[in-house]
């Protein structure tokens, strides 16, 4: 389950994620792009995660969009779901900023999928 | 008979308990503990916080002798305190909330302090001095709202005797104020330093400048000991709360004080189990302030007035504080929708409109 984004001149980096300190160590396969963008200098990142199932999906859609990026000028960041794909797409003026929030990101997702994973699966709407 | 999760972890204490009409089921917590002379950042709290959360989520469950369906809806803090640590823990509250398909409830962190203080002792309508790492605020509730009578206008109490036990780098294990007061006992040298009350309000920025500026001085020509600083600093910061307590008891005809918040605690419990550094599990452990409590206790036997407060288990802060404000709120009709349980840093204990109360 590998998904490619193109936009402009680009950096691929395919990245296997560790999931968990814990018990079994699982390892999410996750596409992401980084693009600069010539015409305004910004730099884009692009990430697919894909989840066992939709509701997970949506549930960690959820989760990880309400609270606004801590940082409140050069960044930005969309969250959406397709199917059981979350996708996150970020443009940032600064290569450290991004770096920053992703490294974040990852860490909050990383333990929305350790909480999917001991509490879940979940109940049956 | 709703029973409700609470998540608290707004700064270094991350704790998850559950309670059920008023009675507690759990209320497992750890704290994240730096070395001496280092205060807790928001990156590595949170950190600390991601470790262990999942492990204290699923103690306060079994410890209640309950499964997932048992809950009726998980409560967290929504502020104010620490964006990092903030973000962590109500990540993973939207998470079992929509795990389990249960309401998601965010609260207020010092009306956590509030309900939980209420609850314990029984105090019917008090003035509450909220006193902590990163809030010192003097309050009464009016007509739906908790209403900020005084409060400091820089520094919280806390934060002031955090900072000195840095300077003067004793241990933070189990927690600098507690360090602080055990040293003040065995100091016998009053050194004078700015009493800044400022009517209804205090400040301290300015003594903990004026006492880091000393410290350096008086220790290195052995004009005082640590011991000493610590006693005077605890002197003087105490006096000033009990001065804009008994301020807004006057203002309130008020006659119960309660103190909250983890400056302020009661009662003394062997100290079981230090680990410096790293998470450690502290069943019981002694916490907070019995000077304070005398000095408060001295102006209430004055004006007549009774003195409440709680111990180390509900005053510091810890997960069922915040599933009691959160049952309260949920009973009187509240409930937070996802989109809307975004943190926040800062949250007026004003600003919630206090629906359960008359």
């Amino acid at each position: 389950m590998l998904f490619f984004e193109n936009k402009g001149t680009f950096n691929q980096h395919m990245t296997k994620m560790p999931l968990s300190n814990r018990s079994s160590t699982k390892y999410v396969n996750m596409a992401a792009c980084v693009s600069e963008n010539d015409s305004d200098k910004k730099l884009e990142f692009f990430l697919k995660v894909p989840f066992p199932s939709e509701r997970e999906a949506a549930i960690a859609l959820q989760s990880l969009s309400p609270d606004p990026e801590p940082r409140k000028g050069g960044i930005t960041k969309n969250l959406d779901v397709t199917g059981h794909t979350l996708s996150v797409r970020w443009t940032a003026d600064e290569a450290r900023i991004l770096r920053v929030s992703v490294s974040s990101f990852l860490d909050h997702l990383s333990l929305v999928m350790e909480t999917l994973d001991a509490f879940g699966p979940p109940v049956s709407q | 008979m709703p029973v409700v999760i609470g998540f608290e972890g707004s700064a270094n204490k991350i704790g998850v308990g559950i309670i059920r009409d008023g009675e507690v089921l759990s209320n497992p917590r750890r704290t994240y503990i730096t070395p001496p002379g280092q205060g807790f950042l928001p990156g590595e709290t949170a950190k600390h916080h991601r470790g262990v959360i999942l492990t204290v989520l699923q103690e306060a469950l079994d410890e209640a002798g309950l499964k997932a369906a048992d809950i009726d809806c998980v409560a967290y803090t929504k502020g104010p305190g620490m964006g990092a640590p903030l973000v962590t823990v109500a990540i993973v509250a939207r998470t079992v909330a929509q795990l389990w398909g249960k309401p998601l409830l965010g609260v207020n962190h010092c009306i956590g302090h509030i309900e939980m203080g209420r609850l314990i002792t029984n105090a019917q309508n008090p003035t509450v001095l909220y006193v902590s790492g990163g809030n010192t605020q003097v309050i009464a509730y009016s007509e739906r709202r908790y209403r900020i009578f005084g409060e400091t206008i820089d520094i919280a109490v806390g934060n002031c005797l955090d900072r000195l036990a840095r300077v003067i780098k004793i241990s933070n294990d189990p927690s600098p104020g507690y360090n602080i007061e055990q040293m003040a006992k065995k100091g016998n040298k009053y050194i004078e330093l700015p009493y800044t009350v400022k009517g209804m309000d205090v400040s301290f920025s300015g003594i903990l400048s004026y006492i880091e500026d000393a410290a350096h001085k008086l220790l290195s020509t052995g004009q005082c000991t640590p011991e000493d600083l610590c006693f005077s600093l605890q002197e003087t910061l105490f006096a000033m709360l009990v001065e804009i307590t008994e301020r807004a008891m006057a203002h309130c005809g008020s006659q119960e004080v309660l103190i909250v918040g983890g400056v302020g605690c009661k009662c003394f419990y062997a100290h079981l189990g230090i680990s410096v550094l790293s998470a450690s599990k502290h069943a019981f452990f002694f916490s907070g302030n019995l000077r304070l409590q005398e000095m408060m206790g001295v102006m209430c036997k004055e004006r007549g007035a009774r003195l409440f407060a709680t111990d180390e288990r509900f005053c510091i802060d810890n997960g069922v504080m915040i599933a009691q404000a959160g049952w309260e709120m949920f009973r009187s009709g509240h409930v937070t929708e996802l989109s809307d349980s975004w943190i926040t840093q800062r949250y007026r204990t004003d600003e919630v409109e206090v629906t359960w109360r008359d």
